[in-house]
């Protein structure tokens, strides 16, 4: 496990003239889920890093878009990137993230990225 | 009493978050992750981008639908068409003002507006909008706008109407986001450089809409004062 040599540079090198999240491109396997599949997002623990929102856990919502694939954030942050995944592209009814919203603007929605393991299907 | 008129100091005391900037700067530079030169150079070059290649991309999309088509499957293609090169033009030849390379162009139409925001801190497409406004970076502002986008709005003096769908866009992962504003009325025959003059940075995150006169060169307004001094 542990490695006599750790490359700093590893992610320099894969994205230079690539870009990032571009350097992952067909590296995430078969995606999970599809478009307009209705998804739910799992309320992981996040010990140490996450980008996955509070407010959206639990809540459901709607695949829009495979935007590209990455290490999700919690590993990239451990400059671990030998799991890349899916990334989603979702939209959440307003509605359904605050109990409070206006049902006036019931069309208001909201739209982020979450990476794989924080969907399931509902 | 002498010394309570003593001249408050020039400069106030500096930050916490500034003294960890510099001891990083610092200590990379010793370590030789990069030189100082390097990060005067990177420095100088990040003064320079500004919104004004997004602006050209609003206004060529208004202008050519088969752009516009493209723009909104590809921003980063599309950017080429405006001078910007996200994977490759950086100073330091890797990686980019923002780190990742991911542009969406979100389109909107007369009855869906977009609003860009990043709740974990400041995500923001650099390469072709420059540096972030004071106020986006503001947790009053990321807080806020997703729970309660319309008041905000309105507090940027745009009300959006009820029958329009607002759509907030949390950029925290690694795409960033431009909103491409519907074109607006009274500007029929406008060229590029005409239409791209009204496409204000505002716009560009989603919490104004061009308006045909409303530019960023315009002059500031001045207004009679509403207790002139009597003399």
């Amino acid at each position: 496990m542990s490695k006599t040599h750790y490359d700093r540079e590893h992610h320099i090198k894969k994205a230079t003239n690539v870009g990032d999240p571009q350097c992952f491109r067909g590296e995430a396997g078969p995606a999970k889920f599809k478009v307009g599949d209705r998804v739910r997002v799992k309320d992981l623990p996040s010990l140490f890093y996450s980008r996955t929102m509070f407010y959206t856990r639990g809540a459901e919502c709607t695949v829009a878009e495979l935007v590209y694939e990455s290490p999700p954030a919690e590993d990239e942050a451990w400059d671990n990137c030998e799991n890349p995944e899916w990334f989603y592209s979702v939209i959440f009814k307003q509605k359904d993230l605050w109990p409070e919203y206006p049902d006036a603007y019931a069309n208001d929605t909201l739209e982020t990225e979450l990476s794989e393991r924080w969907l399931e299907l509902v | 009493m002498a010394e309570k008129h003593k001249a408050a100091p020039m400069v106030d005391e500096i930050s916490d978050f500034e003294v960890l900037e510099i001891a990083v700067r610092e200590l990379a530079i010793e370590k030789g992750l990069f030189t100082a030169e390097d990060h005067q150079q990177w420095s100088e070059y990040m003064e320079t981008v500004g919104p004004l290649p997004a602006a050209r991309l609003v206004a060529k999309a208004w202008l050519d639908p088969e752009y516009k088509k493209l723009a909104v499957t590809d921003g980063v293609k599309a950017s080429l068409e405006v001078g910007i090169d996200w994977i490759h033009d950086m100073p330091s030849h890797f990686g980019t003002p923002s780190d990742y390379c991911n542009l969406r162009v979100v389109a909107d139409t007369p009855k869906l507006k977009h609003v860009v925001v990043c709740t974990l801190c400041s995500c923001y497409p650099r390469p072709i909008l420059g540096q972030s406004p004071e106020w986006y970076r503001t947790p009053n502002y990321r807080r806020r706008i997703v729970r309660w986008p319309r008041q905000v709005l309105s507090e940027f003096g745009l009300v959006v109407p009820e029958d329009v769908e607002i759509r907030v866009e949390d950029s925290n992962q690694k795409s960033r986001f431009i909103v491409l504003p519907v074109r607006p009325e009274g500007t029929e025959g406008w060229t590029e450089d005409q239409l791209a003059e009204i496409v204000t940075r505002d716009c560009l995150i989603g919490v104004a809409v061009p308006k045909p006169g409303k530019t960023n060169v315009d002059k500031r307004p001045v207004h009679p004062a509403i207790n002139p001094v009597g003399h």
